[in-house]
């Protein structure tokens, strides 16, 4: 036996060289998976180094943005270069820390619109392989992230939780190619599914041939998986093609969500269910059941106002 | 034995710096333009690996390499180990065929081994799931990708010849530390 294994040593590993990754796949169903023991080592490794990585290069653009770009402005003014200087170095954290400010009130009022319980986190890293498009975040179990949560911005959907560690976690993007964000035209309610294709383009599948789809039309996410929150806007229809024939008809959209500028995200840890508001007809028969029953009739509680769209239009809140 | 510690080494800690160098590029090449030209640090070590390890102990060091690039992707898991032990296997193979003296023909075979890698990952997921939209992406960075793996293997190949000396992993340190054990042995 030993010696059959020494005389076939070499096309038993070759062999095992080949299961190996071969078992390991496991893309049937792509369920999120959680780090081993052994992952969350190397991960507690390397998420520092990409946030101090992440940290410098911030502080390159910034310096870049506030210093290098205004050197003209500063030959125009030699006899105040030395208080100039002083001021620029000043002027250039303060801008650094208001343009922060602006994102973070931003997502803020985001949150509000759609009461939404959420932690801010920072993009520190994005995916190794230019084919997929996952982001990790420097914010992980201990700020009670888990796997799943819908990942936002002020503009719309980022994507979803992915994997965590203690503190970091990866998201997979909606530009991701497994992702699937299930979508509604905000004008004509047409459903589908918006997949990830290439860097800045989605596409909205299974789409009816007969459905009315418009470019410029916005894509709200539609609430089915249980992930995202109905409401929150997804993308913008780029292009059309209706077919003469088939069953379907090729949407392509631009996700709403600026990706190459990506900085801070907020992951919803919890979102509130948003009533339903009565239609007129239904809620004048209330009041009137009530007033018979000698009751005050009430205004329905709504724990937050119907969502706003990029263009400024209160998205209509439709029943799932 | 120092030098025996330092060659046991040379292995955990080309792993440590495997995953180093993915959270470098990871985050370095983040920002956009940058990451249209992303490099691929694990190939240029499966590379390495293929070329300058014998069989079983490069076979592993690219199945690592290939794991630790996994955790920092969205990547279905095995995709990876897939391509990347096709390109160590065929590099491997490709070099009893070939002669691969010096750093120039590193390059190139990094180069061709970039293409196969995206063609490779590419139609892995195509067969894994054929609804989605790989091939247009990969097309598009499939050059691009290439030349500047190209461009970085040429210092990365460096820095790995040096930590090689440096942990006597190379030919000439372990032919003169089984010399040094067999004369030790002899009583010399």
């Amino acid at each position: 036996m030993i010696k059959y294994l020494k005389q076939y040593r070499f096309y038993i590993i070759l062999f095992l060289f080949l299961l190996i990754p071969i078992i390991a796949i496991d893309t049937a169903t792509r369920s999120p998976r959680n780090y081993w023991p052994h992952d969350r080592a190397i991960i507690s490794l390397t998420a520092p180094i990409q946030s101090v990585i992440s940290w410098g290069l911030d502080l390159l653009v910034s310096g870049f943005q506030n210093y290098v770009f205004l050197l003209h402005t500063r030959q125009d003014n030699l006899l105040l270069t030395d208080e100039n200087r002083k001021l620029l170095n000043t002027i250039a954290g303060l801008r650094e820390t208001e343009q922060e400010n602006m994102r973070l009130r931003k997502l803020l009022n985001f949150q509000e619109q759609f009461t939404l319980e959420s932690v801010v986190a920072r993009v520190i890293a994005r995916d190794v392989s230019t084919e997929f498009r996952a982001i990790r975040i420097n914010r992980g179990e201990s700020s009670g992230i888990q796997k799943n949560m819908p990942v936002v911005t002020n503009e719309g959907i980022v994507g979803k939780v992915l994997r965590t560690t203690a503190n970091s976690a990866d998201v997979v993007t909606v530009m991701d190619l497994l992702s699937a964000v299930d979508a509604i035209d905000e004008r004509s309610r047409a459903r589908g599914v918006i997949e990830g294709y290439t860097d800045d383009t989605c596409l909205f599948r299974y789409v009816l041939r007969t459905d009315d789809i418009q470019v410029g039309d916005i894509l709200i996410s539609g609430g089915v998986g249980g992930i995202f929150p109905k409401g929150i806007p997804v993308a913008l229809v780029s292009k059309v093609n209706r077919k003469p024939f088939g069953i379907s008809q090729d949407v392509e959209v631009k996700p709403i969500v600026d990706f190459s500028k990506l900085e801070e995200v907020m992951v919803v840890t919890k979102a509130e269910h948003v009533p339903l508001p009565q239609e007129p007809t239904v809620r004048k028969a209330t009041s009137a059941k009530l007033t018979e029953k000698g009751e005050t009739p009430t205004e329905s509680k709504g724990t937050a106002p119907p969502a706003s769209t990029p263009s400024g239009k209160p998205a209509p809140v439709h029943a799932q | 034995m120092t030098r025996l510690l330092f060659q046991a080494l040379n292995a955990p800690v080309l792993i440590l710096l495997t995953a180093v160098g993915i959270a470098i590029q990871t985050s370095l090449f983040a920002i956009w333009p940058l990451n249209y030209f992303q490099p691929d640090i694990v190939l240029i070590v499966v590379i390495w690996c293929a070329l300058r390890r014998n069989f079983v102990e490069g076979g592993i060091l690219t199945l690592i390499a290939a794991h630790l690039a996994e955790l920092h992707s969205a990547v279905p898991r095995g995709t990876f180990g897939v391509s990347y032990m096709l390109v160590y296997l065929l590099v491997r193979g490709s070099s009893r065929m070939l002669v691969i003296p010096d750093l120039s023909s590193f390059v190139i075979v990094t180069l061709f081994s970039s293409l196969l890698m995206k063609i490779s990952t590419a139609t892995t997921l195509h067969l894994l799931a054929p609804d989605i939209q790989v091939l247009r992406n990969s097309l598009f960075l499939l050059f691009p990708g290439a030349a500047v793996a190209g461009l970085l293997s040429i210092w990365g190949y460096q820095w790995l010849e040096k930590f090689d000396n440096f942990t006597y992993k190379n030919r000439r340190s372990e032919e003169s530390l089984e010399q040094d054990l067999n004369l030790d042995s002899e009583g010399f």
